[in-house]
């Protein structure tokens, strides 16, 4: 499989001036992130996660700290490297076909090609017959499933995905991560998933990156070395699981108070 | 979608009232002799000379001359209006240096153009046009740049993601993200350049032919007939394109939905 | 709802600076930036007069086309100190000034009676769509018949210009009085004169000072349009006047002055409206 190169974040910080006042949102971010492996990135509200994407993906130029593609830093948006965006962004006056045929707007492909590959993963988030929809007729999570489907449907060689499930109820996400696997499995696609659930980091994960907020830092990497597919249920997959949460410790109870409210 | 029928509710005779009061009054008081019914004629003797002149061939020449210095105008307008709209709003220099004349501009009442225009233009149809290209211009670039302005930054984000060119950028996010803005632009363009069509009839009568012009040479003939009849037709194509431009309106933006 | 739909835009031609992002009071930080965008602004006129300088040094268009500038700049001076132009724009503004009040008058009568009452509503609602639709200055021509060229005309013709902003916001704004607040009236046993007062008038007041703009901006155009038609005096007057000697000078003077009005009124009364509405959130 033809793949990225290695992604490397060296020493990454990044502000934000607010009213002359100075944000420091991520202070010193380094990680490595081979070819064609699956990184989960959990950490509470705030702590900088969707700011690390847009980092890696091109959209802020201004920050210290390197960003390497195979050593080479990386300048603006790229089409080898795709998001599905926390909110899901369709165009409202696009329908959902179109929508995720924004993303083979500038591929090579031959037209019929593009068409087949549109209506594949359009079946893939299981919305065929919604082809023809326009976004303010789809629910929450249909929109966000259409969103997956456009951060797929071009292939990207890195993809990063912003909380992809969050508006998805338990058995449409079971069914999505398990596609989503899959693609990772026999397209050798390196992904970032970033995600409030723990046990989604743990499923699907080669390494769980833990986040703390103020400034954004990384608390602590975990490699999760269990065998594919995983089982939620394992001895190993549960104790993983707590000791992610103990990582938390109270933060993880305030997100859940701020979830509520 | 929302035709003129869907909107409004089932018609409720008491809006006649007012209307058919009118004619009532008008007819009674131009049969008692009270006034001259050569200034204020009897309805039925403007029906009748309004049903000549529409029989005259002359009335199908008069609009069809009207509505095409109509729409010649507003295409060239709208077409400058957007064109303009665009490139203010999507450059700030652009924005910076023509912005301020273009909006100070914008406070001189249109027909106050229309001495130099045909100083320049004459008074046939090329002065016509572009005073109504003119005064179609400014609501369209101003909602154009309203529209475009009105783009998030997270949907041009969408676009660097999937490296669009800056041409597909304005086929695929500007236009089409700004067309909400861009359309009622467009119509009020529409109104404007009927009002500035019969403006610039009225007020550069002297050659051709024209709804405007066939209604000022009535006055100057004292045609009330014609005055009122022509002002009715006037009317009457306002509210068609009014409500063309309404229909249209509904089916392009149709996939904003109803709830915004 | 549906009714308020159908009136929604296509009744009344906005004016056109109702469409402008409102100008924000500059906060003092950004001074040096604002400089430098004036400074822009400013290069694009000097050039239009650089060239137009040279297009009247060099003759490229006759002189009887295209005045020099310093030419155009004493003709403003003289009709300033003569007197000339205070006297045409004072005939003007008095004209605006009478149909602005009677036509206002007019308009919120129309407003409140179909925000208010039902009744009223059915009866008028139709036949007042239906008048609003017409090109205002198709009514000049019968006008002129009915009262002559003289004052009344010009007054009658700018007052039905002014009747359907003002009625159209003074509308608009009672019936989207929410709800939610006239209920609280009904709790507390508001007589009608009450609910007027205390909330329907004070919670469509931006609205109607919307409406007051846009009217005041449609009496303008309105003015120049039936001064230009038929005008003995006033400053559509003397732009005809001028035009028909050629005196492209006293045209440009005209028609700055005319511009320099209308930017005075959208601003004031853009003011006013902003200052009287500074409780309502911001954004539609
Ligand atoms: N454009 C911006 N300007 C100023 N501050 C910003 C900006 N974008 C993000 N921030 C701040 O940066 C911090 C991190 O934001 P970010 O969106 O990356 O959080 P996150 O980890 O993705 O949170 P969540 O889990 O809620 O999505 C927040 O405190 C936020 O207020
Ligand atoms: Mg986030």
């Amino acid at each position: 499989m033809p793949n990225a190169g290695t992604l490397t974040i060296n020493k990454l910080n990044k502000h934000y001036r607010v009213k002359d006042k100075d944000l420091h949102i991520l202070d010193n971010v380094s990680l490595s992130i081979r070819p064609g492996e699956f990184v989960s990135i959990v950490g509470s509200s705030g702590c900088g996660k969707s700011t690390l994407l847009r980092l890696i993906i091109g959209l802020e130029a201004d920050y210290q700290g390197d960003i390497l593609l195979d050593g080479k830093p990386i300048s603006g948006t790229s089409l080898d490297r795709g998001i599905v965006f926390q909110e899901h962004r369709l165009f409202p006056w696009l329908t959902v076909e179109q929508n995720v045929g924004l993303a083979l707007e500038n591929s090579t492909l031959p037209a019929d090609e593009k068409q087949r590959s549109i209506q594949e993963h359009i079946e893939l988030v299981g919305l065929r017959g919604f082809e023809k929809a326009y976004p303010h007729q789809l629910s929450g999570g249909m929109s966000q499933r259409v969103a997956i489907a456009r951060g797929l449907v071009n292939r990207p060689e890195i993809l990063l995905l912003d909380e992809p499930f969050g508006a998805l109820d338990a058995m449409t996400k079971y069914k999505l991560q398990n596609e989503l696997q899959h693609i990772w499995e026999t397209e050798g696609i390196t992904m970032i998933l970033v995600t409030h659930d723990v046990e989604e980091a743990i499923y699907l994960g080669d390494r769980v990156v833990i986040m703390e907020p103020r400034p954004g830092r990384i608390k602590r990497i975990l490699p999760v070395d269990l065998p594919r597919p995983r089982n939620r249920l394992d001895l190993d997959f549960v104790r993983l699981k707590e000791e992610i949460l103990s990582e938390f410790g109270i933060d993880q109870q305030a997100e859940e108070e701020e979830l509520a409210t | 979608m929302a035709s003129l029928k869907d909107k409004l509710p089932a018609i409720d005779p008491r809006g006649f009232v007012l209307p058919l009061l009118l004619i009532v009054v008008w007819q009674a008081v131009t049969s008692s002799g009270w006034v001259d019914t050569r200034i204020i004629m009897p309805p039925s003797a403007v029906l009748s000379a309004g049903w000549k002149w529409l029989n005259s061939g002359l009335a199908l020449e008069s609009i069809g001359a009207s509505l095409f210095r109509d729409a010649s105008g507003f295409v060239l307008g709208a077409a400058a209006g957007i064109t303009i709209g665009l490139l203010f709003g999507t450059s700030k220099l652009a924005n910076n240096v023509f912005g301020p004349t273009f909006h100070t501009l914008k406070h001189i009442s249109i027909f106050a153009w229309i001495p130099l225009l045909s100083a320049f233009f004459g008074r046939d149809d090329l002065a016509k046009i572009v005073f109504i290209a003119f005064a179609t211009l400014y609501p369209v670039a101003l909602a154009t740049i309203e529209g475009v302005r009105s783009i998030a930054k997270s949907q041009y984000e969408v676009a660097d993601v999937y490296g669009f060119t800056p041409r597909q950028a304005l086929f695929r996010l500007i236009l089409p993200a700004a067309s909400p803005q861009i359309i009622t632009g467009l119509h009020l363009g529409l109104i404007f350049a009927w009002l500035a069509t019969m403006g610039a009839e009225f007020l550069l009568a002297s050659t051709g032919e024209g709804l405007g012009m066939t209604v000022i040479r009535g006055r100057a003939a004292f045609r009330v007939d014609l005055i009122i009849f022509g002002m009715l037709i006037i009317g009457a194509f306002g509210m068609l394109l009014n409500e063309l431009a309404t229909r249209a309106e509904s089916r392009l933006l149709h996939w904003r939905g109803h709830a915004r | 709802m549906s009714t308020i739909q159908s009136l929604d835009k296509p009744l009344v031609i906005e004016p056109l600076a109702s469409l402008l992002p409102r100008i924000s009071i500059p906060s003092l930080g950004n001074l040096p930036a604002r400089f430098g965008r004036i400074g822009l602004g400013i290069i694009f006129p000097l050039l239009l007069l650089y060239l137009w300088q040279i297009a009247t040094e060099r003759v490229w268009l006759p002189p009887q086309l295209l005045p020099e500038p310093a030419f155009v700049w004493e003709t403003l001076v003289d009709m300033v100190s003569s007197g000339e132009l205070a006297g045409h724009l004072a005939v003007s503004l008095q004209r605006v000034l009478w149909s602005v009040l009677i036509g206002g008058s007019i308009g919120l009568a129309i407003g409140f009676a179909m925000g208010l009452s039902k009744t009223a509503k059915a009866y008028l609602y139709p036949s007042f769509s239906l008048f609003s639709q017409f090109p205002v200055i198709a009514w000049s021509p019968l006008m002129i018949i009915f009262f002559g060229i003289d004052e009344a005309l010009k007054i009658s013709t700018i007052t039905v210009a002014v009747i359907v902003p003002f009625a159209v916001a003074t509308y608009k704004g009672i019936e989207n009085v929410p709800v939610k607040l006239r209920e609280v009236g009904q709790i507390y046993q508001f007589s009608f004169a009450q609910t007027l007062w205390r909330i329907a008038l004070p919670a469509a007041l931006p609205a109607i000072l919307g409406g007051v703009r846009q009217g005041a901006m449609q009496a303008w155009l309105a003015l120049v349009f039936v001064e230009l038609l038929a005008s003995s005096e006033g400053l559509g007057y003397l732009l005809v006047y001028a035009r028909n000697l050629m005196q492209l000078d006293v045209v440009m003077v005209c028609m700055a002055t005319i511009g320099l009005v209308g930017l005075i009124f959208d601003f004031a009364l853009g003011f006013i409206e902003r200052h009287f509405s500074r409780w309502a959130p911001k954004g539609r």
